[in-house]
């Protein structure tokens, strides 16, 4: 066997990206000094538990972690797909950390995606679910990504510590590839849409998170819903919690959104400063203002996605034919320019980025690599 | 004038993102096994970007992965000044519009 060529890398930041990309364009990958000058150095329980997600997902992949768990040896294989799949996600992260990247990896799948993913449906450093349901699938709709099999269901909330939610995700397979977009008219805040859940609280914070976030937006808009998810029993996890998600859809059809959760801290969370600062639980009220603001934030900041999509939004383009796609985005997230840093590392395209003074926003442009999906074409 | 600075943001903000030409160069054709060239990719845009990633999140080896960005708004979003400025983004209230052109709304 031809001895295969490993692309260095080091560190574990970006690390889904990494792998993602990593499999996208069969690039194996070699990654060194993971947390190596860490108090507990090595991979954390949520990466490996995305390298299993990976191996379950595709056929013949290759993980090798040392010992101590700092380097990290991949060697992509055939993104396969499949139904009735389930994986724990484990405690560590969010689902949100997750659906992310499988989201986009099962695209360029054998067979369509169904996977049952357990553990903590919402957080405050993810996405969440909600947010996953409400934005994250319409920008795939975007690029000509099916509708009809793209889905995510959410059977049972939970939030961290405990966990024990549950959601199933379909993910149709790209027939033809995706559609390069020209995407660059924001248009008007027409709708605001929402939901609120609870877990193991009253559903009275639910409505004072509602009334708190309607205080800030109403003035600004009438049509605006908000509606809430009070889980209750085995549906609602092994701890107590709420949140909320919120996401302006415009005239031209783009969703700009913004989310939180309130819960205890996880144990095993090493940063002891931010533990001693969740100690105490934000009050629903606040969490209600905070949010509107956010989103009034993201809003002003412009783009035809919010900060938190911007990555998939360059990753799509980049993983389009060889067409130009053009699109607007407000100022450019640090995840955002990494993720073009690493588009240009693994799949060799550069984006066009201009600013326009006038709206304070970011035109990127790009010919996309022209990602087949391979693994259909195998059987 | 106004085309050339923005020719100069448009070229700063390609450098900002993907370093240095030369670099980029070198990195394209030898990127995939040096490591060198990898390293310089990290650093290199910390020294140009201070200003706009101030945050300093693309400068940790073992940065969190984290998608979601909080942009940090010093605005209270209940004052109403603060409210009119993105007031342009919304579609105008069809129910009040007659009764709200030109006076603050409460």
């Amino acid at each position: 066997m031809a001895k295969i060529s490993f692309k260095k890398l080091r560190g574990s930041q970006y690390l889904r990206l990494r792998l993602l990309l990593s499999t996208l364009s069969s690039t194996p990958i070699l990654i060194e000094d993971i947390r190596a000058d860490s108090m507990m150095p090595g991979l954390r329980p949520h990466e490996i538990s995305f390298l299993r997600l990976l191996e379950k997902v595709c056929d013949g992949c290759k993980v090798e972690i040392n010992e101590t768990g700092t380097k990290l040896k991949y060697k992509p294989g055939i993104i396969m797909g499949g139904k009735h799949l389930s994986h724990d996600c484990g405690l560590s992260r969010s689902i949100g950390y997750f659906l992310e990247p499988l989201i986009v990896l099962a695209l360029f799948g054998k067979k369509p995606l169904t996977i049952s993913l357990r553990g903590i449906t919402n957080d405050s450093k993810d996405p969440s679910v909600d947010t996953f349901k409400s934005t994250t699938l319409p920008i795939l709709k975007h690029f000509g990504v099916n509708s009809d099999g793209l889905d995510l269901k959410i059977q049972s909330r939970a939030v961290a510590p405990g966990g024990g939610g549950e959601v199933i995700l379909s993910v149709p397979i790209l027939q033809g590839g995706l559609t390069a977009v020209s995407w660059i008219d924001e248009g008007l805040v027409k709708r605001i849409r929402g939901v609120t859940f609870s877990t193991r609280v009253s559903v009275q914070f639910e409505n004072t998170m509602i009334h708190a976030a309607r205080g800030i937006m109403n003035p600004m808009l009438a049509d605006i819903h908000i509606f809430t998810d009070h889980k209750a029993g085995p549906l609602a996890g092994k701890s107590p919690g709420y949140g909320i998600s919120l996401v302006a859809e415009t005239t031209s059809g783009c969703f700009i959104s913004a989310d939180t959760a309130v819960c205890y801290a996880r144990v095993e969370d090493e940063s002891g400063v931010e533990d001693d600062e969740k100690k105490y639980l934000i009050p629903a009220e606040e969490v209600g203002e905070q949010i509107a603001g956010d989103l009034f934030a993201e809003i002003e900041q412009g783009g035809v996605v919010d900060s938190t999509h911007q990555g998939l939004l360059f990753l799509l383009c980049a993983l389009c034919p060889q067409d130009v796609s053009k699109v607007r985005v407000g100022k450019l997230s640090p995840y955002g320019i990494e993720t073009l840093r690493h588009i240009r590392d693994f799949l060799d395209v550069k984006f066009v980025i201009k600013p326009d003074p006038d709206t304070e926003t970011v035109i990127l442009k790009c010919v996309g690599c022209g990602l087949k999906n391979l693994s259909r074409k195998v059987s | 004038l106004a085309e050339m600075n923005a020719s100069r943001q448009n070229i700063n903000l390609m450098q900002l993102v993907y370093g240095n030409s030369t670099t980029v160069s070198v990195a394209a054709i030898n990127g995939s096994i040096d490591e060198e060239s990898d390293d310089e990719k990290f650093f290199k845009p910390k020294g140009e970007g201070t200003k706009k990633s101030k945050e300093g999140l693309d400068d940790d080896l073992n940065a969190e992965d984290c998608s979601k960005f909080k942009i940090l708004s010093q605005n209270d979003w209940k004052d109403e000044e603060v409210k009119e400025k993105i007031r342009d983004r919304f579609v105008k209230m069809g129910w009040s519009k007659a009764a709200r052109a030109g006076q603050v709304p409460e």
